[in-house]
């Protein structure tokens, strides 16, 4: 925590002898260096001790057996090894030397930058390449998470059982869900603003690089924690994404993976989060004003306060579960007094706004694209802020939306009825301020542009389909069935992965510095929108005709449809094969790309392509609002301020 | 790929230093904010007991229910020593600011010595509180909130440690003292929960 | 620009058509066989009708602004600097504020017709248990039955218990839902309006067996009820 990056040796008192690393050889160095090597072999090690520790705890206090697997798994496995893991790759180097109490080690910069394909696998300290770290990573989740929801649909494409037996159904379910929230959507949008904030605001990294690396190595902990519980027996976790209790408690092993996969997951997008907004706040480029940064600065500011204050709620509850499953509490258990509906007000609490904290960032990309892409300001920026800010405010006060049916106390209906209803409100100006950007605009309708305005029209079915939610007796109706599924793809495959792909289209040039194919792109868009379409628009009918959600067999009347969804769904998946082909083609031979290919005037546009491995030269000096197209002379930033200039500045800021 | 290599290759040895946009400090704001969830995660405990104690339509009327009762007294002393500690902490920070280094390392080693004893005397209270874990909700409560509260106090003494460490090899000085500061927020902040603990799972 | 409106409002006016086709022609819910199904389907088109013009606008100004004012990649001119329009933004910020406060209006009298049991309901109390509902008429001896009977026209309260899990009870056909969850009593009432045979399905998550937790629902005559219940009695 205590790691800014401008510290360069800063607590060393005078005197003391600088820090040098004996040489060694090449052999040695791969073993016991810092790298996936040395972790692999710390992760084994520490298993060892964590089961010992286990055994000798038990024995002490004379519980028997001494040897319970399951508390040794959640030890040893879950909790040692991924430290001894991040210690092996050399997460903890620096503050580990700090510790001890030897002298600061002056900073040499070793761990910033990569120069070949290889420093992309080790920690590192520069939040470009941990932003490329986070999305091929991520992308890696999804395309595991996609495959195995295109499984369940072949499953599903016939009432009765076929390919999987029920409990694997809802586990790869379950563990679909799982991967493409934790895994997928809050941190590919972490990687994408990892990439851009920074570089948007001015600065020449992160306010904390060295946790910013960790907060990257957390994820694939939780990422292989989930899919390692398909190895145990019983089978991966199986009551859902939600994992209600006491369903969860009564689970085999695996729901032990999920509730401690979440641990990990949610200390990653807190870090990055405390990382973002520490940054946001202190390290702004000189006259980067609140009101003069761009909104996706904005999203991710409004994001990041979300996941400070609610992730600990998920964290909370899933302690509970795992309590009550392996310590006999009875938190939510009946028997023992506990009290059921605990689990979804605490769980919801944090899941809610997890919605948002899986949209605004979304938002933000869609803002910069329309933005620049049409030409033209922001249609009532400062009303674009404030309405994310509405959101932050009004998500807190939602979250019982999800409990209508649950049996929770009647008073508590209407009046979060009415606040669902109201974050209608911002999210309108929102898009109505998108439309409004369109307007007499001069549009370039590109891959970036493409999936922007789809996600707009998309979007929006998936907020009116939320406000048929929000109504209680509709929802009284509608939920728990398909009809929930339809709208959390519409807003969140519609709404998050299509800013995720308009993003990563946007950043391309940027990140690699060079162009991806424009036709392959505009491919990918078509039938992606087309196969999204087929796929999910059919589930709001069979949802509100009578077939409920989490199911592998339904009635004979929804067999047609639900054919036709699952065929779509291979075609939604095939879709995703042209934009791994796009990327990973123009990625090694794509042509090079300009500085500023879409000539945006945000200031990651100003540098090269990819971008300096400090960001800037110099730090600009920001003079006026990011998306000032078609202002006569208007400049968003001077790239070079001379002494005088920034003299000048700087009074008329005062 | 290659491209970004070349762009690796910049004459530049380090960064330009960066603007500095806020009069608050990033460590300090860093800690402040990550205090911000540790509450919430301790708000996550509060609402469980919540839930338990209180919305509950089947939570006991005697709380604890008979036979068990919590030993409010020894806790009581426990809380008086944890707070103690917090003014000697202060104490030290204070100290180091004005350049007394026996009295930092004094009210340091104190700190320390009282934190010890609090988590000392929580694991003699399990020892003998007279119920598990397993016993009911109201022991589920009493487990999760002050071991949770038990682990951040363990969290503290490590970085309270490392503070002492370093006082002893003179790494601090009136200049350079952020090391001293943050661990000292932390601290504070694990007391305030601790009476927030004490007074919902004991008195009330 | 007169000739550009009429355009824009044809586009809108094009799609809502169409939107309205599908939302007609298609069977979207299924046949009410409840009174508080019936106001939900109310309220259910109250909401159609909203969504419908809110989506035709906004992708009608997408469509419209995008094969107006598209330009090719290379194009380097600016749009028009317009940063926003104050008019414009309270509207849009008043006139949904609005739409969604009348639907919340709407739900909230709806729910408390739905929510306010007449004089002497049918007691009935539903057991969910890993796999299968039981229903106990409390009123009659407590006879149980694995299968659902309920007289046509008479409001019958079910009060929902949970042995091991959370399950949700659900007649699609009576639009009402709820859970029943280990620890406490839940409620929801039913008023029947239409003879015949509908599915009991668990709408929550309960463990293997879950997709296959269903029951059969029959809406019978009172007589019919009335020999039914007595011939159960004995
Ligand atoms: C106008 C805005 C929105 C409203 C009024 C709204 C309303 C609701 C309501 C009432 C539910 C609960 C339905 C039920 O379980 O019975 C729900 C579920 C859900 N919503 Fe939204 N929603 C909105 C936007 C969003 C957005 C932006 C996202 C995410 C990006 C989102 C993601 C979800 C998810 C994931 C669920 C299902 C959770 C589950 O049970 O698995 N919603 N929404
Ligand atoms: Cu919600
Ligand atoms: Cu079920």
């Amino acid at each position: 925590m205590t790691a800014t990056h401008d510290q360069h040796g800063g607590h060393a008192a005078e005197g003391y002898p600088e820090h040098f690393e004996p040489p060694r050889g090449r052999a040695w160095t791969m073993a016991f260096g810092p790298g996936l090597v040395r972790g692999a072999w710390m992760a084994l090690r520490v298993v060892g001790l964590g089961a010992l520790l286990v055994v000798a705890l038990r024995a002490w206090w004379g519980w028997s057996p001494y040897w319970d697997t399951h508390i040794v798994l959640v030890v040893g496995a879950m909790t040692a090894a991924p430290i001894g893991f991040l210690a092996g790759i050399g997460s903890f180097d620096y503050w580990l030397h700090y510790v001890s109490g030897r002298p600061t080690r002056p900073e040499d910069h070793s761990g910033h930058g990569a120069r070949t394909w290889r420093d992309y696998f080790k920690v590192n300290t520069d939040h470009k390449v941990i932003g490329i770290q986070y999305l091929v990573t991520t992308f890696f989740f999804f395309t595991i998470g996609g495959l195995m929801a295109m499984l369940f649909r072949a499953e599903l494409a016939q009432p009765g059982l076929q390919f999987v037996d029920s409990q694997t159904f809802n586990g790869l379910v379950s563990v679909h869900a799982t991967l493409m929230i934790f895994l997928f959507i809050i941190p590919a949008f972490a990687g994408l603003a990892n990439f851009a904030v920074p570089l948007m605001l001015g600065a020449p990294d992160m306010a904390f690089p060295r946790l910013n690396a960790l907060s990257f190595w957390l994820l694939p902990i939780a990422g292989l924690m989930f899919l390692a519980s398909f190895l145990v027996p019983g089978g991966a976790f199986a009551s859902g994404w939600t994992a209600y209790a006491p369903l969860s408690e009564g689970q085999p092993m695996g729901q032990t993976f999920f509730n401690m996969g979440v641990q990990w997951a949610g200390a990653s997008s807190i870090m990055t989060a405390l990382n973002f907004l520490v940054t946001i706040i202190t390290m702004r480029a000189p006259g980067m004003t609140f009101w003069r940064m761009p909104l996706l600065v904005w999203a991710n500011f409004t994001t990041s306060l979300l996941v400070v204050i609610a992730t600990p709620f998920i964290a909370g509850s899933q302690f509970f579960v795992m309590f009550d499953r392996i310590m006999h509490t009875d938190f939510f258990t009946p028997e023992g007094g506990g009290y059921v509906l605990g689990y979804q007000h605490i769980f919801w609490f944090y899941s809610h706004p997890a919605v948002y904290i899986m949209m605004l960032p979304g938002f933000g990309i869609v803002s910069e694209v329309i933005s620049t892409m049409a030409r033209k300001p922001i249609f009532g920026y400062r009303l674009m802020a404030l309405s994310l800010i509405g959101i932050l405010v009004l998500g807190f006060s939602v979250w019982a939306h999800h409990m209508f049916v649950a049996g929770m106390a009647d008073w508590l209906r209407v009046p979060m009825m009415i606040t669902t209803l109201l974050i209608a409100v911002p999210t309108g100006i929102k898009v109505f301020s998108w439309t409004a950007t369109l307007w007499r605009g001069r549009i370039r309708l590109n891959t970036p542009m493409l999936f922007a305005l789809g996600f707009v029209t998309m979007f929006v079915i998936g907020g009116l389909s939320g406000i048929y939610l929000g109504s209680v007796p509709i929802d009284i109706h509608a939920s728990d069935t398909y009809f929930i599924v339809a709208h959390i793809h519409y807003v969140l495959f519609g709404g998050s992965v299509f800013t995720i792909f308009a993003g990563v289209y946007y950043w391309f040039p940027k990140m690699t510095g060079r162009m991806y194919d424009e036709r392959l792109g505009k491919l990918h868009f078509w039938l992606t929108f087309v196969s999204f379409n087929a796929t999910f628009f059919p589930m709001h009918y069979v949802g509100l005709r009578g077939m409920p959600r989490r199911v592998f067999d339904y009635a004979e009347a929804f067999g047609q449809l639900n054919f036709f969804i699952s065929i779509a769904s291979f075609v939604l998946g095939a879709s995703f094969v042209i934009f791994v082909y796009n990327i990973v083609t123009s990625w090694t031979r794509g042509p090079v790309a300009e500085s500023n290919p879409w000539r945006a005037h945000t200031l990651e546009w100003q540098v090269s392509s990819p971008p300096p491995i400090f960001n800037f030269d110099e730090i600009p000096q920001v003079v006026g609002g990011p998306y000032e197209y078609g202002v006569p002379g208007a400049r968003h930033a001077v790239m070079s301020p001379a002494k005088e200039h920034v003299a000048e500045q700087e009074e008329v800021h005062a | 790929m290659s491209a970004h290599a070349e762009a690796a290759h910049h004459e530049h040895h380090g960064p330009p230093a960066a603007h500095q946009s806020s009069r608050v400090d990033a460590r300090v704001l860093g800690m402040f904010l990550f205090i911000a969830s540790e509450a919430m995660l301790f708000g996550s405990f509060f609402t469980a007991y919540f839930f338990v104690r209180v919305v509950n339509p089947g939570a006991p009327t005697e709380w604890p229910p008979e036979p068990y009762h919590f030993p409010v007294f020894v806790a009581g002393v426990n809380t008086a020593i944890l707070v103690t500690s917090s003014f000697t902490m202060h104490w030290a920070l204070q100290s180091i600011k004005r350049g007394q280094r026996t009295a930092f390392l004094a009210g340091m080693i104190l700190t320390f010595v009282m934190g010890f004893a609090f988590l000392l005397t929580q694991v003699v209270e399990y020892l003998n509180v007279g119920f598990n874990t397993g016993d009911g909700a109201f022991a589920s409560v009493f487990f999760g909130l002050t071991g949770l509260h038990g682990a951040h106090v363990a969290v503290g003494l490590t970085l309270l440690g490392i503070v002492i460490v370093r006082g002893f090899r003179g790494h601090y000085s009136p200049e350079h003292h952020h090391g001293v500061e943050l661990p000292g927020i932390y601290w504070h902040f694990v007391d305030v929960m601790w009476i927030v603990v004490y007074s919902a799972v004991y008195l009330i | 620009m007169r000739k550009g409106i009429v355009q824009l409002v044809a586009i809108g006016v094009g799609i809502g058509v169409v939107l309205t086709l599908v939302a007609v022609l298609f069977k979207w819910l299924p046949t009410s066989a409840s009174e508080e199904f019936d106001r939900i389907q109310d309220l259910y088109w109250f909401a159609t009708i909203i969504s419908i013009g809110i989506f035709s606008l906004v992708t009608a100004v997408v469509v419209y602004s995008v094969w107006k004012w598209r330009v090719p990649d290379d194009d380097d001119a600016d749009g028009p600097p317009i940063h926003g329009h104050t008019g414009l933004e309270i509207l849009w910020t008043a006139v949904p504020a609005v739409l969604v406060i009348a639907i919340g209006v709407f739900s909230a009298v709806v729910l408390a017709q739905n929510g306010r049991a007449g004089d002497r309901p049918l007691e009935v109390e539903a057991l969910g248990q890993q796999f299968a509902w039981k229903f106990t008429y409390s009123d009659f001896d407590d006879v149980a039955s694995g299968e659902l009977v309920l007289p046509l026209g008479r409001e019958v309260r079910f009060t929902m218990r949970a042995v091991d899990v959370i399950h949700s009870f659900w007649v699609p056909n009576f639009g009402q839902k709820m859970d029943a969850v280990p620890g406490i009593t839940t409620e929801i009432l039913v008023t029947p309006t239409r003879l015949g045979e509908f599915a009991v399905v668990c709408a929550e998550l309960c463990g293997l067996g879950h997709a296959t937790m269903r029951a059969k629902a029959r809406v019978v005559r009172p007589a019919e009820f009335e020999a039914w219940i007595e011939e159960r009695q004995a």
